[in-house]
């Protein structure tokens, strides 16, 4: 049975330290409450009975308990127009800056990685459409890539509950999608037509080199899994992956600051994003 | 609708696998390339040390700094420890970061070293560096530590990381140092508050 004392400042300030840490997310006295629940979910789920015993468990990472520490602080689940303000920058900023000086017959690439069920990719679709003015004037690729090929499968079919839906509107829902019933919707064939699935390992050099560069790389919420050296690789794969001057989207707790220091930090109104410089330095 | 239907091929893959003479090329993109192509392969440990001594451009460093890393042996990391005292601070921070994802095995043998450089901030520096091991194996490196530095501010970076993943074991050395620097108001101050957050975080009997 877990000790459901609340936790101290002090326990609050250390277990914010080994998050910060690990993940770069922070999480300070005004987070008290949301912290709590965490710890006390985790400290049922491992038996422990007191903050000291669980904390020990964390820092030797016993039964992979990082992990699963991670998990519970963060949001698993995918939706549409999910973290919108970087939908925001792309349309405002990200492609402005990616279209100038470029011919018109040069596609812009995107890539949503990892895509999961495909909410990802086909919101980047859908907001291209309902929020760029230039979105006639150039061809758009747009790819999504994950290493669970059961989630590429389901997003293929492109079909999608209630929930995956809430944060869009419904003009939007009856524009892009076909109603299956049993609170079901599929997502229009032109829109699943217009998005490319593949499977990828984002720190295997051998499966993300063969998707090209890109001008704009989504990536968000996947880095924060990985140790540290996978990290580095996968920097590094992302690097080669932005075409010079493209962009890459991380999760809002993420900062690839922490990671490496290829890529060059830019902060537009609506969201603070990483660049590949134009040019390589040095 | 604008967008491309899937079924289009990609563009041509860039790069490719490199050979390491290519780590010599005149061109930063080549040997970012063949650093790449050669990250974490043992074999290829000499060719990535002596293209680090002499590589000017930080994107490949950074590259061959990564590939030394991977390599995860102490040979490995031993390549990269003398670059810890470079006068270049983008160097020695791109030398720390790799030393730090190291697997704890590679990098417990030239740490032991560190801990024990004449020269004070690389002491600094391998404290911090300590972090990365399991707690047992930085208690007892910084514990020795403590029991024989001269110099504060190192016994204050020692207390530090102490403080964040300390063992019990370590209270009577934290107690000694602050005995012998009695007269180092802020290092007996960073050592007390070392000794009571361990003290604070010693587990008592799960049931």
């Amino acid at each position: 049975m877990a000790d459901a004392q609340p936790v101290t400042e002090e326990e609050l300030r250390r277990l914010s330290e080994f998050l910060y840490r690990r993940t770069g997310m922070i999480f300070t006295e005004t987070k008290r409450y949301y912290v709590q629940r965490r710890i006390t979910d985790r400290m049922e789920a491992t038996g422990a009975t007191s903050f000291a015993s669980y904390f020990a468990r964390l820092r030797s990472d016993a039964a992979g308990e990082v992990e699963q520490f991670i998990n519970a602080f963060t949001v698993n689940e995918t939706y549409f127009y999910r973290e919108d303000h970087q939908l925001r920058c792309l349309t405002q900023d990200l492609l402005a800056e990616r279209v100038e000086r470029r011919p018109r017959d040069r596609a812009i690439r995107i890539w949503s990685v990892p895509c999961s069920t495909g909410e990802e990719p086909y919101s980047i679709a859908l907001w291209l459409l309902e929020n760029w003015a230039q979105v006639d004037a150039y061809d758009i690729e747009i790819v999504g890539s994950d290493i669970d090929t059961r989630a590429l499968k389901a997003a293929s079919e492109g079909v999608f509950g209630k929930r995956a839906l809430m944060r869009l509107s419904p003009e939007l829902i009856g524009r892009y999608f076909e109603e299956l019933g049993d609170e079901q919707w599929r997502i229009l064939d032109d829109i699943r037509g217009s998005v490319r699935f593949t499977a990828a390992n984002l720190v295997e050099t051998a499966e993300t080199r063969p998707h090209g560069q890109f001008d704009v790389i989504f990536c968000r919420n996947v880095l924060i899994y990985f140790d540290d050296a996978s990290r580095r690789v996968a920097a590094e794969n992302l690097y080669e992956n932005l075409a010079p001057g493209g962009f890459i989207c991380l999760g809002h707790t993420e900062s690839m600051s922490r990671i490496s220091p290829l890529f060059e930090v830019r902060r537009f109104d609506d969201a603070i994003v990483y660049q590949r410089p134009r040019a390589a330095h040095g | 609708m604008p967008l491309i239907r899937k079924g289009g091929d990609a563009p041509a893959p860039t790069g490719g696998d490199e050979p390491a003479g290519k780590l010599r090329s005149t061109s930063p993109d080549e040997r970012w390339a063949a650093a790449r192509a050669l990250s974490g392969r043992p074999e290829a440990l000499a060719s990535l040390t002596a293209a680090l001594a002499t590589e000017q451009d930080p994107r490949v460093r950074e590259a061959l700094l990564t590939g030394l890393a991977r390599i995860g042996t102490p040979q490995g990391a031993a390549a990269i420890v003398p670059l810890i005292r470079s006068d270049d601070a983008s160097l020695r921070t791109g030398a720390i970061d790799a030393l730090r994802v190291m697997p704890a095995a590679a990098l417990a043998g030239p740490l032991d070293s560190l801990l024990s450089d004449p020269e004070t901030d690389v002491r600094i520096l391998a404290c911090d560096l300590a972090r990365a091991l399991p707690a047992p194996q930085a208690t007892r490196l910084l514990c020795g530590l403590l029991a024989r530095e001269p110099e504060a501010n190192v016994c204050a970076a020692a207390a530090d990381v102490l403080a964040e993943c300390g063992e019990p074991d370590a209270l009577p050395a934290l107690a000694a140092c602050a005995e012998r620097f009695v007269q180092v108001p802020f290092l007996v101050f960073a050592l007390r508050v070392a000794g009571d957050r361990i003290r604070a975080q010693t587990p008592v009997q799960d049931g």
